[in-house]
């Protein structure tokens, strides 16, 4: 098993037409993912790959069913993308593209939640379960470069690491179910925690490792998680970022953000965290195999 | 986050329909003396510049006539304050205050949060400090957004009553409606005045806004430019370079900080950059800059621009060329910039030592352009980027003893 997307999940690509949407629409198709149809506004009829090009989700999802929308869409059309997506009933989104406002994440954010949907990004290369299928630019068009199947389940907050740690688990022999680039906003479509809720409920993932970053409550919330004894599996935790915490602050900028912010969102604050919450904290790319081996047993 | 100036933020508000105090930015004191005159002679005269507390530090001057104004701008003008050269100097016509109120919105993650309370005009922190229930505090749903109905609520709570409650709810609603229309994910109005006679007015006006939000923004977007780099301090030559080349090629910025060390950082993808400088750290390294790099328009040349900033700064000795694995960019996109910089600049790798992990697409061929260049270490295709800053940091340490050396 792994989580979100297998060898069953029909996808849609809107955007399908671009010139990324085209290349790596195909990079997904070598690899095997079913990508059904695709969506362009004015471009209905078209074909790309021998794929169905229609004007709209709506139309699209009449034609074909679908379980996974994909987003070939500049950053400020994104939220009207997603938004048009979860309107006809698609429960997993995978929103690309990078310099999406914040306010515009913030109601897909909660646009998803009131769905029960998830959205993947924004600000993400996508995600991969390794030999099933792919959603997104992923691996590239060599995803098994980094990407095996194996054991162990990964979140990540930056999709150049997930290839990273994805390549550190393959030469380890372990392997992965499913590795989820969440994104590297500020406000995510979807939290870290639900994804490590994701593969705690994975009979086929063994362990998890999250990559971390500066910001957010994402590694909290997972600690706390961590606290409530609901995570059965072992967790590797690698966060990056603490050299920011040597920087001069400057000159603070208004008191609200300082009095709702804390300095609890630094790195090392949440590194600490973590470790007392229960994770395995790596500070190094040749921690994480070894602490998961040592775990794992 | 980019933090609009005062008149910047003012402008907003006036347009989005919210009674804003008449004022003018002025640049020097017959400009300042000017203003106040169309201001009726009494104004306030505040150092234009993107902090708070500037009341505290003598940036705000009261003053009754437009001579007075003058001297104030002329006082002003030329300064440093708070980290900030004082270039402008904002006069401002003087509400008359009866009642001073605090309302803030903050979206630095989900949900969005309002802030308020009738302890205006003073500092919030000291107010959470002293009478944390004087300050009132809800989530705001993105979705519906901060509605008259949700003010109110909140106003009463704060023990607003009366002719007031309906004021404050309604011109609650609308600041946060000119917060959405800004792209602010920060926005603090301190004091929220009302007069003798029960009218608002935003009298204190500090805003942030998204970056990301900018391309809807055009009139703030140049000025936004220099704010993504340092902002605690001013450009050094080389990151206005760096500045220069972003202005230039739209599309991702590069970011490129100087630090206090030597190894040259020339690291990208996000948190495999942060990843790599962090670990340096950990083993006594210390990077003489950090860089972000974004793919897009004109990234030969961003890259180029970077590696050239390197070789220019005096601290550097060596240089760690670090990505995590690429699954789209090609490796010789990172490699070939960097030899057309040694060469422009002259040097050799051999007096400065360079550190390639640079794996993915295109690495035979990227491998092939430094085989033959003495001083450059391209690590093998099993390596990981640990192995790449533990051997920056070796070279790092060699290349000080050899200074230390021939300084004896």
């Amino acid at each position: 098993m792994s989580i979100l997307i297998d060898e069953r999940t029909r996808v849609l690509v809107q955007g399908i037409t671009g010139g990324q949407g085209r290349r790596d629409t195909k990079h997904c198709l070598d690899y095997g993912t079913k990508v059904v149809c695709g969506v362009t506004p004015g471009k209905g009829g078209e074909e790309v790959h021998g794929l169905p090009v229609f004007n709209s989700v709506a139309e699209a999802t009449q034609a074909h069913a679908v379980d996974c929308s994909l987003l070939f869409v500049p950053p400020l059309a994104t939220k009207d993308a997603v938004l048009e997506s979860l309107a006809a009933g698609v429960k997993l989104v995978v929103a690309l593209a990078e310099f999406v406002p914040r306010h515009d994440t913030a109601i897909i954010a909660a646009a998803a939640r009131k769905a029960g949907a998830i959205v993947v990004g924004c600000n993400t290369n996508g995600l991969i379960s390794p030999g099933k299928c792919k959603v997104g630019g992923i691996g590239g068009d060599r995803p098994y470069d980094c990407y095996v199947p194996g054991r162990i389940g990964v979140v990540s907050r930056s999709g150049g690491m997930s290839a990273e740690l994805a390549r550190v688990l393959k030469f380890a022999g372990l392997g992965v179910t499913t590795s989820v680039s969440m994104g590297g906003d500020v406000i995510p479509g979807t939290p870290m925690l639900e994804y490590v809720k994701m593969f705690v409920a994975d009979p086929e993932t063994d362990g998890i490792v999250i990559f971390g970053e500066p910001g957010t409550r994402a590694e909290h919330d997972v600690a706390a998680f961590l606290r409530s004894g609901a995570c059965t599996k072992p967790l590797v935790a690698l966060l990056a970022g603490e050299f920011q915490e040597h920087y001069p602050k400057g000159v603070s900028f208004g008191h609200v953000a300082a009095m709702i912010e804390s300095d609890t969102d630094t790195v090392s604050a949440k590194r600490r965290l973590l470790a007392d919450s229960g994770a395995l904290v790596a500070h190094s790319l040749g921690d994480i195999p070894r602490l998961m081996r040592d775990a794992l047993g | 986050m980019y933090k609009l100036t005062e008149d910047q933020s003012k402008a907003a508000l006036r347009a989005a329909g919210l009674p804003v105090p008449e004022g003018f930015a002025c640049a020097s004191p017959e400009q300042a003396a000017a203003a106040a005159e169309r201001l009726g002679g009494q104004a306030v005269v505040k150092a234009l510049i993107p902090t708070g507390r500037r009341g505290k530090a003598g940036a705000v001057k009261l003053v009754p006539t437009a001579a007075d104004a003058a001297a104030a701008a002329r006082a002003l003008l030329g300064t440093e304050m708070l980290g900030h050269a004082v270039e402008r100097v904002y006069v401002e016509g003087r509400f008359p205050i009866a009642r001073e109120l605090y309302l803030s919105f903050l979206l630095d993650g989900l949900p969005p949060q309002v802030v308020l309370s009738t302890a205006g005009g003073v500092d919030i922190e000291e107010t959470h400090r002293t009478d944390p229930d004087a300050i009132i505090r809800d989530d705001i749903d993105p979705l519906v957004g901060f509605t008259e109905t949700q003010a109110c609520t909140l106003w009463a709570r704060a023990g607003v009553k009366g002719a007031e409650l309906g004021t404050l709810a309604e011109v609650s609603a609308r600041l946060w409606r000119a917060f959405r229309e800004a792209d602010a994910v920060m926005m603090e109005i301190n004091p929220l005045a009302l007069d003798a006679q029960g009218r608002p007015g935003v009298v204190g006006a500090m805003m942030g806004v998204d970056e990301n939000g900018l391309p809807r923004h055009p009139e703030w977007a140049e000025q936004a430019d220099g704010s993504l780099i340092a902002a605690w301090r001013g450009f050094n030559e080389r990151e206005k370079r760096i500045a220069e080349v972003n202005r230039k090629f739209k599309g991702g910025a590069i970011r490129y900080t100087e630090l206090d060390g030597d190894i040259g950082l020339f690291v990208g993808g996000g948190g495999a950059g942060l990843l790599q400088h962090d670990m340096i750290l950990a083993l006594g390294g210390r990077p003489a800059n950090h860089t972000d790099m974004n793919p897009g328009p004109g990234t030969g040349e961003k890259n180029k621009a970077v590696y050239l900033a390197i070789l220019d700064n005096p601290n550097t000795t060596c240089l760690l060329v670090g990505f995590n694995y690429l699954q789209l960019a090609q490796c010789e996109q990172k490699v070939e910039p960097l030899l057309a910089a040694l060469k422009e600049r002259g040097v050799d790798p051999r007096d400065f030592p360079i550190v390639l992990r640079v794996l993915g697409p295109g690495e035979d061929a990227a491998r092939a352009m430094v085989k033959d260049v003495p001083g450059i270490t391209y690590l093998g295709p099993d390596s990981s980027l640990d192995d790449g800053v533990r051997l920056i940091c070796e070279i790092s340490r060699e290349r000080k003893a050899l200074k230390a050396g021939a300084a004896q």
